[in-house]
């Protein structure tokens, strides 16, 4: 599987592409089209051990706010961005508007005060479907699309943590 | 010995009384607010029972809801742990009228000691050296100034009832005295209601060092040793030692009999700290006393062998003291660090969130005490401690270096703490050398951060491969969402869709 991954970290943001091929136990590694000597093995679900050249990396992983992959490894942050080649289909077709089921995540922590619509309601794009305060601040959280509340997964007076998912809009 | 004791506290020290009390073979009972429902110490405990909404004042602080919980539940003692209502002398009251006792001082001593000026003036009864300053607060402007001038400046202005460095204010010279003033007690009234304030000289560079002492109810009282608990980050602790890397033998003694005195003036029962200021010279000077638990009691515990909590538990049993205080002198040296859920990048703002994953560090010479597990939330409503990290080894240096192990292997994900504070404080020469006061950190923290160390090279493309590596892993479905009632849709349509979001202007 090849992918095209931009990594921002300390020393800036680039462009990079990696290739990974199941073999039998294992993956052979090709690192911007150069074949590269590195073992990696997913240890637990959010850190991957890699093993380059000999010398032995262990990286922890988990998914930040738009998608990102956040990694850490001992004191030094990075952040990957997946550039997948199949959006960038979707884009050429101009396709603006957004379809499918919307899962509607809490962008912030924070409590949600308000429900504005119940499930089953139908709903138009920007209209506002609950309210999240975090911080001292009241923050309306807006449906992304027309269509109908498939189902409300948050409730009045919950806490909830950034990611999760409040709601769906089909 | 109690049969079962109430816990009237939440996270990490909740967990650690419920281990004690379990390997004293007692029940335990946790008391715990909406938030916390799925918190350790509920898990942990026999049996545990719901005191009300998140805000503290409505669970917490309910000493109603604590007697009803206990009454309910059949529990013979209370053991209040630190912050909430340890030190408020009506709980040991309100279980004293509901025939349970109270894992602590008396009330009585809690008021004798527990306030800055009480203690203050017992200490000058007592003969333990204060201070310079005045014993009681002084209302009339024009005369706390001629008193600060017979001081000397630099002097120190602090309410009556303040904590936490608020209502505080040092005056470096006369001419900014009267705006200090001002600016104290108005500070001072709105933060608690009381706008009273005293004076006292104002120690350049002091370190803070505190002896835990222990009395039982039958006259004996004695010292187990100091604490340094100079690093502090304005005005709360976050990095304490025992022993002080300045205390010799003969000022160990002389302050371990300091405190036992104000103990035995005050009345004193269990376990309790009086903390001194000790400038360069080594004087010491009386500070305040903690009529209760300490949260870094841990460091005492590993060099002196003793479970400081079961020694509180026995004590209250009408226990007496096992051991004279010739017997025990600090072995090798413990070093704790509290580990918040806060960005020191960013002003170290709370940081409250899931954790999504944590690797814990074990190994020689380390322990945690903490009330935090993968999958859990930390709640925005408390404290944001997570956990104490505690190493000892033989020496200072030893244990330092066990530290830095340690933290190196602590990884946590999905919120941000303060592990890179560490880092750096346990790397720098001054404090390497022990050269260390109370304002040591603010003024580290005020300069410029040294040069981040480049990631040793290979890091960016480890990282290249781990992502590929986890992205395509959870591409498989070994994250698809837990508890969907469907079958959840393909992981590339999802994305697709997603990132088609992202491109709407």
């Amino acid at each position: 599987m090849k992918f095209e991954i931009q990594l921002s970290g300390p020393s800036g943001k680039k462009k990079h592409v990696v290739e990974l091929t199941r073999t039998s136990e294992a993956y052979a590694v090709t690192l911007d089209g150069q074949p590269v000597e590195a073992s990696a093995v997913q240890v637990s679900p959010n850190t991957v051990s890699v093993l380059l050249d000999g010398q032995s990396f262990e990286i922890h992983l988990s998914r930040s706010i738009g998608g990102k992959i956040k990694l850490q490894c001992g004191p030094h942050e990075f952040s990957a961005e997946l550039i997948d080649p199949r959006s960038w289909r979707g884009r050429k077709q101009g396709a603006l508007e957004v379809e499918g089921r919307q899962e509607i995540v809490a962008p912030m922590p924070g409590k949600v005060v308000r429900l504005l619509v119940g499930a089953g309601d139908a709903v138009e794009a920007g209209q506002g479907l609950l309210v999240v305060e975090a911080m001292k601040m009241q923050n309306e959280i807006r449906s992304p699309k027309n269509g109908k509340v498939e189902r409300l997964l948050a409730k009045e007076g919950q806490n909830v943590n950034a990611g999760e998912v409040l709601a769906w809009v089909e | 010995m109690f049969k079962k004791i109430l816990i009237a506290n939440r996270g990490e020290i909740a967990v650690r009384i419920l281990r004690a009390c379990r390997e004293l073979g007692i029940q335990t009972v946790a008391v715990y607010s909406e938030v916390d429902r799925s918190s350790l110490h509920v898990r942990l405990a026999n049996e545990a029972y719901s005191i009300g909404p998140a805000a503290s004042r409505e669970s917490y602080l309910r000493i109603d809801k604590l007697m009803d919980v206990a009454k309910k539940a059949g529990c013979d003692a209370l053991h209040p742990g630190y912050g909430f209502l340890a030190e408020n002398p009506a709980l040991p009251r309100a279980c004293a009228d509901v025939g349970v006792t109270f894992i602590g001082p008396p009330a009585d001593a809690m008021d004798a000691m527990g306030s800055k000026t009480a203690g203050k003036q017992l200490a000058r009864r007592a003969e333990v050296p204060t201070v310079p300053g005045t014993s009681d607060p002084i209302e009339n402007p024009e005369e706390a100034q001629s008193l600060a001038r017979s001081m000397g400046y630099p002097i120190l202005l602090k309410a009556i009832a303040g904590g936490g460095g608020k209502g505080m204010r040092v005056v470096p010279s006369d001419t900014e005295f009267a705006s200090a003033w001002r600016d104290a007690a108005s500070e001072a009234l709105n933060a608690f209601g009381d706008s009273r304030v005293f004076i006292e000289k104002y120690l350049v560079g002091p370190r803070h060092i505190e002896i835990q002492i222990f009395a039982d109810a039958h006259g004996r009282c004695v010292s187990l040793g100091e604490r340094e608990c100079s690093i502090q980050r304005r005005h709360q602790k976050v990095v304490e030692e025992a022993p002080s890397p300045v205390v010799t033998p003969d000022l160990r003694r002389k302050m371990g009999e300091a405190a036992v005195r104000l103990g035995r003036a005050g009345g004193y029962v269990n376990a309790g700290t009086v903390e001194f200021l000790v400038d360069a010279d080594l004087n010491f000077y009386f500070l305040e006393v903690n009529t209760r638990l300490q949260v870094e009691h841990p460091v005492t515990e590993q060099v002196t062998g003793l479970d400081l909590v079961k020694l509180q538990i026995a004590i209250a049993a009408g226990h007496r003291l096992p051991f004279a205080w010739e017997s025990i002198t600090p072995r090798g040296h413990a070093m704790e660090v509290r580990l918040y859920a806060e960005d020191p990048d960013n002003n170290f703002f709370p940081s409250p969130g899931k954790i999504i994953a944590r690797h814990a560090p074990t190994g020689p010479g380390i322990r945690l005490d903490e009330g935090v597990y993968e999958g859990w939330t930390v709640p925005m409503d408390y404290d944001p401690l997570l956990s104490k990290l505690i190493a000892w080894g033989n020496s200072r240096e030893e244990t330092i270096s066990r530290l830095r192990r340690a933290l190196d292997e602590y990884t946590i994900t999905g919120i941000r703490t303060n592990v890179s504070l560490f880092r750096r404080i346990l790397t720098e020469p001054e404090f390497l050398r022990g050269e260390i006061h109370t304002k040591w950190l603010d003024e580290l923290l005020a300069r410029a951060r040294p040069p981040a160390v480049p990631p040793r090279p290979g890091t960016e493309e480890a990282a290249l491969i781990a992502a590929a590596l986890w992205h395509s892993a959870n591409l498989n479905g070994s994250a698809a969402p837990s508890g969907a009632s469907q079958a959840a849709p393909s992981q590339w349509k999802m994305e697709g869709r997603r990132r088609q979001v992202d491109r709407i202007p």
